[in-house]
């Protein structure tokens, strides 16, 4: 593990020495070298995680949130090059250690083998976080945002410290690849109840949970390009792989206290997806439909079947790669129309062609079509709920019909109709533009041909 | 011993070529449309080999290659039913095809981006036939969603108009209300057959619940515009026609049909299922025929038509005669491409009119046309011995000898009579009479792109049938022997169809203009469906969107529950207990009154 964050820790020397001019490449080139350092971890042989040290491991659930986790950094760099452009050499070299210092963050939470140090790092990448969405977002409300951003996920986790060291007590370890053998089945007790909640809230909450979701949107609408991105694609799947993690020790407990929580979730995406319909904000819509997509991942995570874990597992994935697409595609909206408002952006395929293709790649991956691995998961968490109870399939296909209807929607509303007439002098997409768009673009197609090194632990 | 396998992929290879050469460029002194107009001919010919040979030896094959995941107990191959539909239908498909593309070489010379309209024309194409060749359920599921969203391209191909991007969506979301349905029907049969390959489905238990057929039905009613879910079918004609040719054919709108074909076995002794399939198509088949009755725009009574059709396949599938749909769907496939090319190529040259109102007496200026237009509308009324009469007048006399629900017989009667009626007011309004158009459009049909494919077809709309139903071999018995006015009810009820028409047509000219009828404004206003169901339900949901998960719950209730009401609490009480009031007048004055008496008590 230490020659992936020995190399990234690295990285900081490497902007801070660089000169301005090769700031952008010397990062993007050593952050893509890092890449293929993650690569042979795909390569899980066997059922046995690889076990780097005592304290870092990486099995088939951690192993592909790290490859995003690290695919993502140089996407992330590309993405703000033009946002950045005016900024000074030392605030630039300051917003990219920021981004470093974040994966760095989520390539240990990703692979800690402690659940304490798990608990340490996931609240720490809130502080880099924190940082680059109120000192670089683009209006006032962004220290709002920021404040939302901090207190909901610190109310949600704090409790989780202290059920954490309840099972320290109680169980004696906190590790992972022990408790799987350690654990006992809970007490059916009030108290047990309450561990559970306090396990799983920090969760759900950086999920997040249809009701707790606040923050996500304000977050997502003031963040720079890379806020956004890291947020909608690294940051909220950390709520689903520590529930994925921390359930196996929750047995039998999850069981009862699954069901308000799934109701909420199914009411909540059909919620979420309808208020996507009627958003005017293109990130604001983008930002309601990863809670909507957020939530058939906590109903698959709590309804605690094999398929359904491959499906939350590949939906990760999936919606982190879409939603990251999306958030480019609409920063690069917001680098020509200068606003977010969709009705500001019309008829751009008449002006921007292949930025329309990649549009229509993204939506088409977002509204789940087959055979992309969106549609996988999404499909195994519905056949999966189906299974738990047959009503669902009106609450999970609803929602299937709005989500592409919204996504859709999206790309009427900014690539197709008649064009505005301030848009007539608007620069052409860049390459630096098509290459972030095709590296989003590329894993999702290449993932479909081979879905399984997605699908998590129980595959 | 056979080729079939080695034909049939070469068929598709041959198919996804110049989705890829496109990229190497290897057209290069040709255009990339007859690039893809000749590859879809060889495709066709090659197709054509598999066909002959199954005519031959009525050999079934299946081909199994590339294992794309093991989940557990369920297998997923990428695999290839080559049966009896698939390889009777993917010739059908590609000549149909093939005519189009040639058509369209001529409709959309103009266009700028005739290429990239060509290309999606084909994608069209090959996600159907990967939908009819699938073998399981998660591979008719790609081609389902592929021709869902290829449509959606199609339809609003003309981006700039809003009516175009509508028309689109609407396709989609009727198209993925039938989705639900499919879903619910693979989560069913994951659950209970734990497999998604045909064979499997159909080997395990014959006596199904309910749950999943009614899933199916809804996805056919969804993809095939059946009576609830068929706005979207006309609103499609906002697309270019060849599209229009193209979605009405042999792609898309019969998806839903073969589906249901393809399903056959587990519905075949499933009583409910048939008698709601049955009672669905008839209900569809007169609703869209009344509506297709008084409408204006030539290409929505052509899609309405089409929609009639639709309603009778399925009623022929409630009337258990999967077989007798299948040589319809074909039969439909050219004389439906060759009715929608030739309202093309009239609107064409009337400088885009399509109200045929404003048509008439075009006899004269566009014999090939005409003719063509009239033995298109013939063969869909099912004139003995045209294409349709050997699938029409066999779906009649099944559905009359049969002895199941026999309002949906009557139904479909009436529906088959009014077909006639509308192909003539078709007839009665473009070709006959004195010309109501501007006399300063340039007519010209002498195009060989143009009445070359309508040529095709037109052969096609006399003799395929013939053909089709000469070769096959007949699957199930049919209706043999039946009393004289049985056998003669289909041709009744459509040679009175003619005669109505003919006669309410000569009498729009001689009666002067009064009130219309309640009657007519039902079918003008298309049942009132658009009113009722189409735009309230769609706008309840928006009003939810916006007034109650947008305003009430998300930006009143959760914002003031939790951090408002956090932060004010916090407020409050830190107001309260604080000392420090931001009285500064107070301050000031107990300052002044404390420095006083300080003052006094010194001196």
């Amino acid at each position: 593990m230490l020659k992936i964050i020995i190399p990234t820790i690295m990285l900081f020397p490497v902007i801070w020495y660089s000169n301005s001019t090769l700031i952008w490449i010397n990062m993007t080139s050593y952050s893509l070298m890092i890449n293929l350092m993650t690569l042979p971890l795909l390569n899980q042989a066997g059922n046995n995680s690889n076990n780097f040290s005592l304290t870092f491991f990486s099995d088939s659930l951690s192993s592909p949130l790290l490859m995003l986790t690290v695919w993502l950094l140089p996407l992330m760099i590309m993405a703000s090059q033009h946002h950045l452009m005016k900024e000074s050499l030392t605030r630039k070299k300051l917003y990219l250690s920021m981004l470093i210092s974040l994966q760095m963050f989520l390539i240990m939470t990703f692979s800690a083998t402690e659940l304490i140090l798990f608990y340490i790092l996931f609240e720490a990448t809130l502080i880099p976080t924190l940082i680059i969405i109120t000192r670089w977002g683009n209006q006032t409300e962004r220290l709002n945002a920021g404040l939302y951003f901090l207190f909901y996920t610190l109310i949600g986790s704090l409790p989780l410290l202290v059920a954490l060291i309840y099972v320290q007590i109680s169980l004696g370890s906190l590790n992972y690849l022990v408790m799987n053998i350690w654990f006992q089945d809970m007490s059916s007790s009030w108290s047990s109840n309450l561990l559970w909640l306090a396990c799983i809230m920090a969760f759900m909450v950086k999920m997040p949970l249809y009701g707790l979701h606040l923050w996500l949107p304000k977050a997502h609408v003031e963040a720079p390009i890379a806020g956004s991105m890291v947020l909608a694609a690294v940051l909220l799947k950390l709520g689903g792989y520590g529930m994925l993690r921390l359930t196996i020790i929750l047995n039998p407990t999850t069981k009862i206290m699954a069901y308000p929580f799934i109701m909420l979730c199914l009411w909540g995406m059909i919620m979420t997806s309808s208020i996507c319909l009627r958003q005017t904000d293109l990130k604001s819509l983008i930002a309601y439909s990863s809670v909507s997509h957020m939530a058939l991942v906590i109903v698959a995570i709590l309804m605690q079947t094999p398929w359904s874990f491959m499906g939350a597992t590949a939906l990760m994935i999936a919606h982190g790669l879409t939603s990251s697409m999306l958030f480019c595609l609409a920063n690069s909206n917001y680098e020509r129309i200068h606003s977010r408002t969709m009705l500001l952006a019309r008829g751009l395929q008449a002006f921007l062609p292949l930025m329309a293709t990649w549009w229509l790649l993204a939506s088409l991956t977002n509204l789940a079509l087959p055979p992309f691995i969106n549609l996988i998961g999404e499909l195994f968490v519905i056949m999966a709920s189906f299974s738990w109870s047959n009503v669902t399939i009106t609450m999970t296909g609803l929602n299937m019909l709005i989500t592409a209807l919204y996504s859709l929607y999206m790309l009427t509303m900014t690539q197709r109709g008649k064009f505005t007439y301030h848009i007539h002098n608007i620069k052409p997409s860049y390459t630096r533009e098509n290459t972030l768009m095709s590296m989003h673009m590329l894993p999702l197609i290449m993932l479909t041909l081979n879905p399984k090194i997605i699908m998590g632990l129980t595959y | 011993m056979n080729l079939y396998t080695s034909f049939m992929l070469t068929t598709l290879i041959i198919l996804f070529l110049p989705l890829v050469t496109n990229i190497l460029y290897v057209h290069k002194n040709k255009s990339y449309a007859s690039y893809v107009k000749l590859s879809i001919v060889y495709a066709f010919i090659t197709s054509i080999i598999p066909t002959t040979l199954f005519i031959f030896s009525g050999q079934e094959m299946i081909i199994s290659n590339w294992h794309w995941m093991i989940m557990q107990t369920l297998k997923l191959t990428l695999s290839f039913k080559l049966d009896y539909f698939s390889i009777l239908f993917i010739p059908v498909a590609l000549f149909v095809t093939w005519s189009i593309m040639e058509f369209s070489m001529w409709y959309m010379h103009a266009d700028p981006s005739i290429n990239q309209f060509f290309k999606y024309l084909l994608m069209f194409l090959i996600t159907m036939l990967i939908l009819v060749t699938a073998n399981n359920l998660f591979q008719l599921f790609i081609g389902w969603e592929g021709v869902g969203i290829m449509s959606f391209l199609l339809i609003g191909w003309w981006y700039g108009r809003t009516d175009a991007n509508t028309a689109a969506l609407q396709a989609i979301l009727y198209n993925r209300i039938g989705d639900i349905g499919f879903i619910l029907t693979m989560a069913w049969f994951l659950m209970y057959s734990n497999t998604w390959e045909f064979q499997q489905l159909f080997m395990l238990d014959n006596n199904l619940n309910m749950l999943p057929l009614i899933g199916l039905l809804v996805a056919a009613t969804g993809k095939s515009a059946q009576f609830g879910l068929h706005p979207w079918l006309p609103s499609a004609m906002e697309g270019p026609t060849p599209v229009s040719a193209l979605l009405h054919s042999s792609t898309m709108v019969v998806a839903g049909i073969f589906l249901l074909i393809r399903f056959h076995p587990l519905m075949e002794n499933n009583n409910n299922i048939q008698t709601l399939m049955l009672c669905l198509g008839a209900i569809t088949t007169l609703f869209t025929a009344i509506c297709a009755l008084t409408q204006n725009d030539i290409k929505k009574i052509v899609a309405f038509s089409t929609s009639s059709q639709l309603g009778l396949m399925m009623v022929t599938m409630g009337i258990n005669q999967p077989y007798l749909a299948f040589l319809h769907i074909c039969n439909h496939a050219f004389f439906k491409a060759m009715l929608f090319m030739c309202s093309g190529s009239i609107i064409h040259s009337l400088n885009d009119e399509q109200d045929i109102r404003k048509m008439g007496g075009l006899f004269k200026a566009m014999p090939f046309t005409s003719s063509s237009l009239i033995i298109g509308s013939l063969a869909l009324t099912g004139m003995p011995f045209l294409t349709g009469f050997y699938s029409k007048d066999l779906i009649i006399e099944s559905t009359s000898t049969s002895n199941t629900n026999a309002w949906a017989l009557l139904i479909t009667l009436i529906a088959t009579s009014l077909t006639a009626v509308y192909s003539t007011r078709i007839i009665f309004y473009v070709l006959l009479g004195q010309p109501r158009f501007i006399s300063m459009s340039i007519i010209n049909e002498n195009n060989p792109l143009l009445i070359n494919p309508i040529k095709r077809l037109a052969i096609g709309s006399i003799f395929a049938g013939f053909f089709l139903s000469f070769n096959i071999l007949p699957t199930n018995i049919p209706q043999m022997t039946m009393p004289t006015y049985l056998k003669l009810m289909a041709m009744a009820v459509t040679l009175l169809g003619f005669v109505l028409a003919m006669e309410l047509n000569t009498m729009t000219n001689n009666l002067k203009l009064k009130t219309p009828s309640s009657m007519f404004k039902f079918s003008n206003m298309l049942g009132f469906f658009p009113t009722t169901m189409h735009r309230p339900i769609p706008l309840l949901n928006l009003y939810m969107g916006q007034n109650m998960a947008s305003s009430l719950l998300d930006l009143t209730w959760l914002e003031k529950t939790m951090p408002k009401i956090t932060s004010k609490t916090q407020m409050t009480l830190s107001t309260t207990i604080s000392n420090q009031k931001g009285l500064i007048k107070l301050y000031f004055m107990s300052f002044i009154a404390s420095a006083l008496m300080m003052f006094l008590l010194i001196s």
